[in-house]
Parts: structure tokens; C-alpha cells; sequence
């Protein structure tokens, strides 16, 4: 059974009004558990509202969203439970904080999960552990943090309800390569500890190359791709035809497949090309 | 919803009413606003609703704006008329049931203040409509201007006030977006914002408004250096882009007005009061 | 007339605490830099790195702890050309909701002329001008509120050619923008540059924009310790990582089959030279 089951979602903003507008269209898709998928679509694709509807925060005008086969609308009930176990990690979460401590700050979620005192701190520290921060943080302002640090101990509040789904907008917008690094380092820790399914929106094709196992790339609100990474990049033409940056490699050997060598134009990262190249060497020499 | 509020709103057109000086448009509707709470019998009341619906035609702005505007105070208007409907006293018992007497005044009596507010509305609705922001509060800043020698003492000008109604003006839809979001953060952490006790739901604002707060000190923190890396040293040696000029337009608004005001002023006392 | 147009000579900076007992530690340390007239430089560098520091120097927001700063031959440390050193210096910086002032796009833009004491034509002339050669003309009757980030970021822009400066140092511009907002600004930047011969300082974290100037410097603990052509600075590929940042994918892909003993020239920056040195290698081979 897939963990999140999307059936037929479509989303109107303004519904009613002169300027009703469909964020989603009729959109089907079903993420497995364990996987970590990325969402890539450039602004207006949809991707933001289409991940709202995982945890209950907007509601389907029409379609299911399948939480382990049981859809989040059914009851209050099951509505509140999905805010729980989808952890949905705002753009730029920083600006959520708002305790004087660090500690505080995280514990809000496993808080108004109704938590004892002692599973509250045991949260707080798996999660702490899991975004690299030691306890030296705990009794922190978290305003008093860097930029990079701020963005951990957000990432660190959702992580504290430990959701089965963990989904993260643009986790590492407006951070420099360095912070970027870490953060993805982070997640893909957390990933192979928990064995949990994320998902990751981003517009940054070569970001979610370098992590997911599965991409899905949204176009006008629509579901344009699904598939495996590598699959995903065999059709660059139609990803620089949605508007998407292609990594700078990719583009490279599309342009010499174009020019009629016999390379394979689905590398993504610099170790695939080098590989590639390397073996077209050895064939002719 | 805080977003159906129209008024203070501007609506963009190139109209008769949008090419008049600002100031015109002000003291005009100041004037209007008076007007309205002079008339007393249905001849002035008519001279009222006559120049109110000049005003809408000369602004160029869609009939359905002022509907929209006029929307979100729909409550109010009904709720003030009942009462007085209810309240008022004196004149002859028109319908009478249970204990409720509805007297021939009570019934003016609502029918003007439907009126009027209704007028109130849209002649301030034509303005805002008509008038950007900014000209607005320049206007404000020319007019006020000579309480400038009274502030002196203290250290401030009218300048200083105006600047700090356009940056609200400016920020308004900003932090409105700003609450939106971290409400949206704070209720994926499981913030229960619309369960409990009164006391709860206060509580439960924390989480929202302690971020606002943060993130409105940056804004303006920023704000400022930005501005004074635009060389703004406060109202002196200030030019302006728009230049306000009394102009021909200005002078058909200000005799057009000054006729409805006589108007109103002279049938009140021919006609008398109906209320 | 004298072409260096920025000068530091030998610039510490030292931020204060607000704790009189803490020193923090120097955010600029021992700077030497002209920049001429008309020169497109980039300063890459980490979070932390004083790169934003240093932007703030050349526009008198802070004045050296020791050594000197001059804008046309204006020393910034004196007070009273402050603003005349702002006339010759635009600034940009990086939250697009944070810098713009008026409700309406135009009067925003005027707002810079408003402030020097303009004649009003010649503000309509050069705000009609500024808002053309952003290309934002036809939003000028806008409220900001409902433009995308890129497109605030050009108004934002906007104003500051509106005073006719000389300069323009552009303070992480698009580090809050989608990869299309990116794509705008640094299109407008170069355009500015090439054609209208601003002087442009731009203070970024992403190598895909540094690579489009004329000069890179590169920027680690308040120091430079990179200075020259962007194929120089980035074919130092170990350097550029260590100072935790990215080199452009084919840079690092050259560099890479040069340690595998290919022989490929490395100072590549860009898609085409790439394929034009990787063809070489497959016909060759």
C-alpha cells in the first residue's frame, strides 16, 4: 500500500470568483514508503499547494489525498492525525520560531501532540541529533543563531513529531553552497536512520538529482513526469522546454548526442560524466 | 476575510475624478461628509444622492467596486437602521405588533441613515478609488503643512507623519501575506488556532504574533538602511514627482460642490425637517 | 580623470558588540582593492565571509576601524559626503519587500531623484527611463505587493539608476529568487553594464553569476584570497571548495579527467567551450 495516495486532486484558488484559477489539475500519483521523492516545477507549477494538501492545510475542491489508504478528510479526527504524521517544513521556516529557548522551540510540535514530558525531551533530542545540533543549543535564544543554524532548528521542530512523511519546501533557499551541503546532508542522514519517506520540493534540478530517488516534476498544475531520476534526465529537451535548469553537464552531453556521438545525455553530476567519458575513451583507444 | 476590505484601495484609471488635485478630493469629501449629516428632508436628501451618483459616474470606476466596498458594512448599515427603527421617538404609529410601535419618523429615520451611510461610503470610496496612496498622503502633508510651525517645538514635521502612513500603507499587504504564512508553519506543527477556551485562542496567537514581531523589527531595520542608502533625509530640500496643481477641473468640482452644498443648505430650511 | 573609482587601502572592520567586554573578531581584515570605472566585479564568498561587509564599506553604511575607503576620490569615513558618495554608489539588497518604499512601482522609483531635490519632469523623464531599461515599464502603475520577487528586485533597481549613479552594488540579489527571478535580474545587471557602462559590484554565493563578470573576487574570513578572471579564479577548482563554494559543473568535469591524466584544458566556464574540449577528446581519442 502506498503511504500518501493522491486521487484526482484538483485545487481551484478563488473558487466562485472571476479569477478562479486551477493550482492543480487532476493529479494521481502514489508515493511508496521509504522513498525520497522531489518535486521540481519552476513558481506557479503548483508544487506548493499540491504538498499543502498532504497534511490537511488546504482542502482537495476535488480528489482524494490516501494517507495509508485511509483519506485525511474522513473525520476531524483523521484530519488532525495527518498534521502529525505528514511533517510539512515550511520555505524559509526560520521565520516560525518563536520561544526563548531553543528546546522550547522544538518541543511546540511534539507539544500539541499531546506528549508526556519525558517523550517531549526525548523528541527534542533525537531530533536535535538528527539535524547535527548538540545540546550546548538547548538553552540557546534562537534568535541569537546564524542563518544556517536557525534553518537546522526549524527543520529540527518538524522532525520532533516524528512524522512518517517528512516534506520540505525549498529547504535550502537563500543558503550558500556550505549551508546547502549541510542541510542536504542532514536529510539524507535522517533518511537512512529512519528509513522515513521524504519528499522535497525544490527548483533546483541538479539539488534533487544529487538526493532523491524519485522525481516529479509539475508543469501548469499538472504532473508532467514521474519516474526514476535517471529516466527523468534521458528527457532533458522537455525539461528546458518547461522552463527547468538542466545541470550545465547534462546540457553538455545532450549538445554532443545532438552532434551525433554516441554518449549517454542522462548524466547529471560531474563523477557520471567524468565515468562516461572516461569509458567512450577506453572503447576507442 | 481582512482582504474583502476595499476601501482604502486604489483603482487604477486615467478619469476626470483621477486627474483632480488630491487636496480637492479631500476637502471635498470632508465637505460631503458634513452635507450628508445636514440633510433633513427628501428634497436634500436628493440633492445628495444626485451629486453622489455624479461623482461615481465621473470617477470611472465600475459600479460593482462600490458594491464591494460597501459589502463588508452591510451588517452595520442594517443594524443601525433597526435601531433606529426601533428607538426613535415621536410621530405617528404606522405598524404596531406585540409590544413594537413603528412610527411614520422611526421609518425616515432609517431610510435616511441607510442613506446616508451608504452615501458616506462611496463618496470616501471615490476618493480612495481615484487617488493613489501616495498623492493621498502628500495631500495630507500639503495640507497639514502649516501645523508645522506648532510641531517645531517638539522636534517633528507633518512630513515625518505622512512618510510613516505611507510605509503602513506600503506594509499592510506584506505582513497580511506574512500572517498567512507563518499561520499556515505554526498549524503544520499542530497549533489548534480556532479550538478551546477564549483564553486557549489568545494563547494560541503566541506562536503567530512573536515571529510577526521579530520579522516586522528586521523588515524595518532594512527598510531603513535601504532608504537611507537612498539618500532620504526627512521632508527638507524634498521634491516631488506628481506635482499638485489647482487646476481647471479642480475649479467645476469646487463650484459643482459648493452649488450641492447651497442646495442642500437652502431646501433645508424651505422644506423643513422630516426627522 | 582618475580611473580607479573604488579604492581600500589596507581596510580592517570590526563590528561592535553589544556587549562592551566581547571584541568580536574583524569582518574585514587587511583590504586592497581598486576597482575602475565601468568594471563588472563579483565577490563570491561564504555566509560569514565579509562580503557583504565589504559592500556596505564602498557605500558609507560603516566606515573602516583603520584604513581608508574612497568613492571617487571621497573618503567614506567623512560624514559630510556621505550622501554625495550615495549619489555615485547605488545600493540593492537582497529581501525585495525590505527596500521598497512607496505603494505604487513609479513613485517608488522616483523615490531616490524625490530625495536629491530633482526637478519633477526631469524625475518623470529619468523614473520612465529607469523603469525602460528594467524592464518593468509596463508595470509602473503596479502595487508591489503583486509583482514576483525578480520583478521587485528590478524596480528595486530601477531606483537606484533613477539617481543617475555611477555605480551600483547589488548586495546577494537574488538569493531569495526563483531560478527565473535569478535569470532577470542578472540579464538586467549585465545589460546595465554592457551597454550603459555602470560599474557593477555584485556580492553573491552562486558561481553560475560570478562566472558572467569581468572580474571574480573571492572572499574567506575577511580576506581576499582570490582576485582575476573568472576561467583563472574557478580552474582553481581545490581553492574555490575549500572556501566553500561551487565551481560551474564543466569547470570541475575538466579538472577531474585532468587528474586522470586526459589532457583537457580546464579554464572552462561555460556549456560551449566544454563541448568544444570534450569533442576534441572523442575524435582524437
Amino acid at each position: 500500500m502506498a503511504k500518501i495516495a493522491v486521487r484526482g486532486l484538483t485545487y481551484l484558488y478563488g473558487q466562485g470568483t472571476s479569477t478562479q484559477i486551477a493550482a492543480v489539475k487532476n493529479c494521481s500519483f502514489d508515493i511508496e514508503e521509504g522513498e525520497l521523492v522531489g518535486i521540481i516545477g519552476h513558481t506557479g507549477s503548483g508544487k506548493s499547494t499540491l504538498i499543502q494538501h498532504f497534511n490537511a492545510l488546504l482542502k482537495p475542491t476535488e480528489g482524494q489525498i490516501l494517507l495509508d489508504g485511509e483519506d485525511i478528510w474522513k473525520s476531524k479526527q483523521s484530519v488532525r492525525n495527518s498534521r502529525f504524521k505528514v511533517g510539512l517544513c515550511f520555505q524559509y521556516p526560520e521565520y516560525q520560531l518563536f520561544e526563548e529557548t531553543v528546546f522550547k522551540d522544538v518541543s511546540f510540535g511534539p507539544r500539541n501532540m499531546g506528549l508526556s514530558e519525558k517523550e517531549i525531551e526525548e523528541r527534542v533530542r533525537q531530533a536535535m541529533t538528527h539535524v547535527g545540533l548538540d545540546e550546548s543549543y538547548f538553552n540557546k535564544s534562537p534568535f541569537d543563531l546564524s542563518g544556517g543554524e536557525k534553518r537546522r532548528v526549524a527543520i529540527a521542530g518538524v522532525m520532533a513529531m516524528d512524522p512518517d512523511v517528512l516534506v520540505l519546501d525549498e529547504p535550502t533557499a537563500g543558503l550558500d553552497p556550505r549551508g546547502r551541503d549541510t542541510v542536504f546532508s542532514m536529510i539524507r542522514n535522517y533518511r537512512n536512520k529512519t528509513g522515513k519517506t521524504v519528499v522535497i520540493v525544490s527548483h533546483s534540478m541538479e539539488d534533487v538529482a544529487r538526493i532523491a530517488t524519485k522525481v516529479l516534476v509539475m508543469n501548469h498544475g499538472e504532473i508532467a513526469m514521474f519516474d526514476t531520476v535517471d529516466n527523468i534526465f534521458s528527457k532533458g529537451n522537455e525539461l528546458i522546454e518547461m522552463g527547468l535548469n538542466v545541470p550545465q553537464i547534462t546540457k553538455v552531453f545532450m549538445r554532443l548526442k545532438e552532434m551525433g556521438y554516441n554518449v549517454n545525455s542522462s548524466v547529471y553530476s560531474v563523477e557520471q560524466a567524468k565515468n562516461e567519458i572516461l569509458r567512450l575513451r577506453g572503447d576507442i583507444g | 476575510m481582512i482582504r474583502d476590505i476595499t476601501i482604502g484601495q486604489y483603482y487604477n484609471g486615467d478619469s476626470f475624478l483621477h486627474k483632480c488635485d488630491p487636496r480637492t478630493k479631500i476637502l471635498m469629501t470632508f465637505g460631503l461628509i458634513v452635507a450628508i449629516f445636514l440633510c433633513k428632508n427628501f428634497v436634500s436628501i436628493g440633492i445628495m444622492i444626485f451629486f453622489t451618483v455624479l461623482c461615481v459616474a465621473f470617477s470611472s470606476v465600475p459600479v460593482k467596486m462600490y458594491l464591494k466596498s460597501l459589502k463588508p458594512l452591510l451588517i452595520l448599515i442594517l443594524f443601525t437602521a433597526v435601531l433606529n427603527l426601533l428607538y426613535s421617538t415621536g410621530g405617528d404609529v404606522v405598524v404596531q405588533f406585540w409590544k413594537i410601535k413603528i412610527t411614520d419618523k422611526a421609518l425616515f429615520n432609517a431610510l435616511f441613515i441607510i442613506i446616508r451611510i451608504i452615501c458616506l461610503i462611496v463618496c470616501s470610496s471615490v476618493m480612495t478609488y481615484t487617488t493613489t496612496p501616495t498623492m493621498l498622503t502628500d495631500a495630507i502633508e500639503k495640507l497639514l503643512s502649516p501645523l508645522n510651525v506648532l510641531l517645531k517645538p517638539f522636534n517633528m514635521q507633518v512630513h515625518t507623519l505622512a512618510m510613516m502612513m505611507t510605509l503602513a500603507l506600503r506594509f499592510i499587504p506584506t505582513l497580511i501575506e506574512e500572517i498567512d504564512k507563518i499561520t499556515n508553519a505554526q498549524k503544520a506543527r499542530g497549533a489548534e488556532l480556532d479550538a478551546g477556551k477564549f483564553t486557549d485562542r489568545i494563547k494560541a496567537l503566541i506562536p503567530i504574533i512573536i515571529p510577526l514581531f521579530v520579522s516586522s523589527f528586521r523588515r524595518a531595520y532594512e527598510l531603513a538602511f535601504a532608504m537611507d542608502c537612498r539618500c532620504y533625509r526627512g521632508g527638507e530640500g524634498r521634491t516631488r514627482m506628481k506635482k499638485m496643481k489647482f487646476g481647471f477641473r479642480d475649479l467645476i468640482v469646487t463650484v459643482l460642490f459648493c452649488a450641492a452644498a447651497a442646495g442642500i443648505v437652502v431646501t433645508n430650511i424651505k422644506f423643513g425637517s422630516v426627522l | 580623470m582618475d580611473n580607479n573609482f573604488i579604492t581600500f587601502e589596507n581596510v580592517n572592520f570590526r563590528y561592535e558588540s553589544d556587549d562592551e567586554e566581547v571584541i568580536l573578531p574583524l569582518s574585514l581584515k587587511d583590504i586592497n582593492l581598486k576597482i575602475d570605472r565601468s568594471e563588472f566585479v563579483a565577490v563570491l564568498g561564504h555566509n560569514g565571509s565579509g562580503k557583504s561587509t565589504l559592500a556596505k564599506a564602498i557605500n558609507a553604511i560603516i566606515v573602516p576601524t583603520s584604513g581608508k575607503v574612497t568613492v571617487c576620490g571621497m573618503d567614506t569615513s567623512d560624514e559630510e559626503l556621505k550622501y554625495r558618495i550615495r549619489e555615485n554608489v547605488g545600493m540593492v539588497f537582497q529581501n525585495p519587500d525590505n527596500q521598497i518604499v512607496a505603494t505604487i512601482v513609479e513613485d517608488d522609483v522616483a523615490f531616490g531623484p524625490e530625495n536629491l531635490g530633482v526637478e519633477p519632469d526631469e524625475i518623470r523623464r529619468r523614473v520612465d527611463e529607469s523603469l525602460k531599461e528594467v524592464g518593468m515599464y509596463e508595470f509602473r502603475n503596479f502595487e508591489p505587493h503583486k509583482l514576483s520577487g525578480g520583478q521587485k528586485q528590478r524596480v528595486a533597481i530601477a531606483g537606484v539608476l533613477a539617481m543617475h549613479t555611477d555605480a551600483i552594488v547589488l548586495d546577494e540579489p537574488t538569493a531569495m529568487l526563483d531560478p527565473r527571478g535569478r535569470k532577470d535580474v542578472i540579464d538586467t545587471v549585465l545589460r546595465l553594464n554592457k551597454q550603459e557602462n555602470k560599474t557593477v559590484v555584485l556580492i553573491t554565493h552562486y558561481m553560475d553569476e560570478a562566472v558572467l563578470a569581468d572580474r571574480v573576487i573571492v572572499m574567506d574570513n575577511g580576506r581576499i584570497i582570490m582576485d582575476g578572471k573568472p576561467s583563472e579564479v574557478f580552474s582553481k577548482v581545490e581553492q574555490i571548495k575549500k572556501a566553500g563554494l561551487d565551481v560551474p559543473q564543466v569547470t570541475e568535469f575538466a579538472n577531474e579527467l585532468k587528474k586522470c591524466g586526459v589532457a583537457i584544458d580546464s579554464n572552462i566556464l561555460t556549456v560551449e567551450e566544454c563541448v568544444a574540449q570534450t569533442e576534441k577528446l572523442l575524435i582524437r581519442g
